[in-house]
């Protein structure tokens, strides 16, 4: 029986132009991920970790290599098709929340059924009201972003990641504003989601404790991948 | 991304940024404004004055003359016939051409007393019209006939006799009733009085006392009531055992009657034996008046002797009325007159052939008549007056002999469109015509309005293409604060179309918010003008009512222009929102 993978990279390499030549963010990265599973990025500031996240969300298309997401290479796909994955299959939860200052919570819950073909907003506004209410925050929907304190704004960031029921959900450094009760509050929501919905997740961190939670550890150095250590449950 | 959610984003994000939506929308409108304003000032200067002293679909023309030692004239040329005014109604483009003479006999014009309490005296010149050129004048002054008729009717009023009845209508039994002033106008309802042949136009004869066409005598029965089926100012009469309808005889009680506007002494008394229009079941009173309107026009100055007429139908300029309102009033100690209606139905009297500068024609060749303005057309001579084509022709073959009367002055060309002239103008050159000095001038002014109003709407849009780049640098200082949230966009999906159509249709949200500001602020400003205009401009000449004419078209091309405009100014900035780097943009802090 094979095994569904989320994410499949093969001789995966970034580089970018700078005036002092090419720089290397990323170098000959292989790595597979199953549909499920929790895998933490660690590394040091530039060791290439959100290079790799921005890759794995589709934001970026400038890699050498292969970069299948769902099955799917990336660099074949156009704008439009591109733009179309994302909305689909992938979810991102930012460090800084990026919700939209000037819509309602509801509003910002809902943003992604409006690049969604098939999803009319009555059905949208039931799914996030929904969302909102897993998340544990019922009663934020006509409020504004700024209102909220940073934990419930990461929680409304995650309820807006999941509300097309993405494949992969790409987080990072998502407790790195929250203190340690929200965090922990944060993950064990990542947790269930993974065993309810069997959503993957990849997190960037640097956090010991959420990369204590993750089944996974993959570990970046000077853009290469020095270790790929798998914990039992 | 469906238009409605686009939509409710750009709604979103404008609220956002409403002060620096504000400048932009103030930027725009003050283009539209500055656009509508002068267009409207245009388009009400051309067809509310330009029109009023030429209107743009006629181009009067005339044999071209030759200068020579200063002197103009057309030697050599042959005389503008019909068969030539024919030709030039053939070229593609004209809808009608008719021809006008002038008249070559002189004339004394007096009038006035009952505006003014005393008679103005002129020396007059006429331009003799057919009737067709005037048809929609005169359809004017029948409605407004018809509408103080229908005042009247409504209050009850009756009438004895037709001075009883508001002007243009007359009296009939007992009641009054519309008049058909095109008809008037008309050469049927003309009395062109004549002894011999030789003093009636081309193509007349002298029959029984009057110019006619022989083919054109109306036959009665003398066995059919009042007039055997004639018109009212006819009666029928047997001759050589034809009965024809010809004029009604009458006599003043004293030849100075003629100059009189009193109906009691100009209708004097009808002297033609038989059935007349006062008979009642077959009894005849022996002395009647001239029936109702009409009047008795003696054969010259010192008889006693005429004839039943209509006063003939005039039309006056409407830049006499100017000329008056303007300078005469003041000078006169008279008021103004308010409205051209109120001339209409004022009577007056024309001695042809007498003069207060020339050598006067023959006593015997002079008459006076009774005149009554019944329009007013820019097609009338500017210092003159617009006198039935047949009654000009008649007199100036009468006065000074049959070939003054043989051909026509000018010919006046009504043309299809505006597209049409310059073709028209080029095809009558070859003909041998130039335009006449009065349209020369007409399309040089024309297009020195034209040329003004052109230079006036460049600079609207110049200030137009100001705001336009205002807007680019609006939108894109926007763009660059709103970066992290379109690069979010684009990580929850957004495609760079839908980004650039955020920014575009912010662009032209500001056009259509700049667009409905500047026309509300075009129309301010022209009531605002002209409400300035009506004290600083009283008593000029040709100043209209209204300044401003805003064509519905306006509405629709100001707001198409000023969103034109703005979603072209921001397609600079929407390039630079499709460029955005997602990633570049999120991985900042």
């Amino acid at each position: 029986m094979s095994i569904a993978l989320v994410v499949d990279a093969k001789g995966l390499t970034r580089r970018f132009a700078t005036k002092e030549g090419a720089v290397v963010a990323l170098s000959d990265l292989d790595l597979q991920v199953e549909a499920g599973e929790m895998v933490a990025i660690v590394g040091r500031s530039g060791a290439g970790k959100t290079t790799f996240l921005q890759l794995l969300g589709a934001l970026d298309r400038g890699y050498e290599g292969s970069l299948k997401i769902d099955g799917r290479e990336l660099r074949a796909l156009g704008d439009r098709a591109l733009s179309r994955f994302r909305n689909g299959h992938i979810g991102f939860v930012f460090q800084a929340f990026n919700l939209l200052p000037d819509l309602t919570v509801g509003a910002n819950v809902i943003m992604p059924a409006h690049f969604a073909a098939n999803l009319p907003t009555a059905d949208a506004i039931g799914r996030g009201r929904a969302l909102l209410e897993r998340v544990g925050l019922p009663d934020v929907w006509d409020k504004r972003p700024l209102t909220l304190s940073g934990g419930q704004r990461q929680r409304v960031a995650i309820a807006r990641a999941l509300l097309l029921q993405p494949k992969l959900l790409l987080c990072d450094e998502p407790t790195g504003a929250l203190d340690l009760a929200t965090a922990a509050e944060v993950l064990a929501l990542f947790d269930d989601l993974r065993q309810e919905h069997g959503t993957t997740l990849m997190l960037v961190t640097h956090d010991d404790v959420v990369r204590d939670r993750c089944g996974r550890v993959v570990t970046l150095e000077h853009g290469r991948l020095t270790s790929d250590v798998r914990r039992s449950a | 991304m469906k238009a409605g959610r686009l939509l409710g984003l750009v709604g979103v994000h404008l609220r956002a940024s409403r002060v620096s939506a504000a400048f932009a929308i103030v930027g725009v409108s003050v283009g539209v404004a500055f656009l509508c304003f002068f267009v409207g000032l245009g388009e009400g200067v051309r067809a509310r004055v330009l029109n009023k002293i030429f209107p743009a679909d006629q181009l009067e023309i005339e044999p071209r003359a030759v200068r020579i030692f200063g002197v103009e004239g057309t030697p050599g040329q042959p005389g503008l016939s019909e068969a030539r005014v024919a030709r030039v109604a053939q070229i593609p483009g004209v809808v009608r051409a008719l021809g006008k003479q002038k008249s070559a006999f002189p004339a004394k014009l007096w009038g006035g007393r009952q505006l003014l309490g005393y008679d103005l005296h002129t020396e007059a010149f006429f331009d003799g019209l057919p009737a067709e050129l005037l048809r929609g004048e005169l359809a004017q002054t029948e409605r407004v006939a018809a509408s103080a008729v229908a005042r009247g009717r409504r209050s009850a009023e009756r009438c004895d006799v037709e001075e009883d009845c508001p002007a243009g209508a007359r009296c009939l039994d007992g009641g009054c009733e519309d008049v058909a002033w095109a008809q008037r106008f008309d050469a049927a309802t003309l009395h062109l009085r004549c002894g011999t042949d030789t003093e009636c136009a081309a193509g007349l004869t002298c029959v029984r006392g009057r110019c006619a066409a022989a083919s054109t005598l109306r036959s009665c029965q003398l066995d059919q009531g009042d007039h055997g089926a004639c018109p009212e100012h006819q009666r029928c009469a047997s001759h050589d055992g034809r009965a024809t309808c010809e004029p009604i005889r009458c006599r003043l009680a004293a030849a100075a009657d003629q100059r009189s506007l009193d109906p009691a002494l100009a209708r004097g008394k009808i002297t033609t034996a038989g059935k007349g229009p006062s008979c009642i079941a077959g009894q005849c009173p022996t002395e009647r008046p001239c029936p109702s309107r009409l009047y008795c026009a003696a054969d010259d100055p010192d008889s006693r002797e005429g004839t039943c007429e209509w006063p003939l139908p005039t039309v006056v300029n409407p830049l006499l009325l100017e000329v008056f309102n303007s300078d005469m009033a003041a000078s006169l100690n008279l008021a103004r007159v308010a409205s051209p209606e109120i001339l209409y139905g004022v009577r007056y009297h024309i001695a042809v052939g007498d003069s207060h500068f020339t050598q006067d024609a023959a006593r015997a060749r002079q008459q006076v008549k009774q005149a009554v303005v019944v329009g007013f057309s820019p097609k009338a001579p500017e210092l003159g007056v617009a006198l039935p084509l047949a009654f000009v022709q008649h007199n100036n073959a009468r006065i000074r002999g049959q070939d003054a009367a043989a051909s026509f002055d000018a010919v006046l060309v009504q043309v299809r469109s505006n597209e049409d002239v310059a073709g028209v103008i080029r095809a009558v050159e070859s003909m041998g015509f130039s335009l006449s000095r009065r349209s020369r001038v007409a399309r040089t002014f024309g297009t020195v309005v034209f040329l003004i109003y052109l230079a006036l709407v460049l600079l609207s849009f110049v200030v137009l293409g100001v705001a336009a780049a205002n807007i680019t640098h609006t939108l894109a200082m926007l763009v660059h604060e709103r970066r992290r949230e379109l690069a979010v966009l684009r990580a929850l999906g957004a495609t760079t179309l839908d980004v650039a159509l955020i920014v575009v249709l912010e662009g032209a949200v500001f056009g259509l918010g700049g667009g409905l500001l500047g026309i509300i602020l075009a129309w301010a400003g022209a009531r605002g003008v002209e409400r300035f205009a009506a004290d600083a401009l009283r008593g000029m000449p040709l100043v209209p009512d209204q300044f401003f004419d805003f064509p519905p078209w306006l509405l629709p091309a100001a707001l198409g222009v000023a969103i034109g405009f703005c979603v072209i100014g921001s397609i600079i900035p929407a390039r630079r929102a499709t460029r955005l780097d997602p990633a570049t943009v999120l991985s900042q802090p």
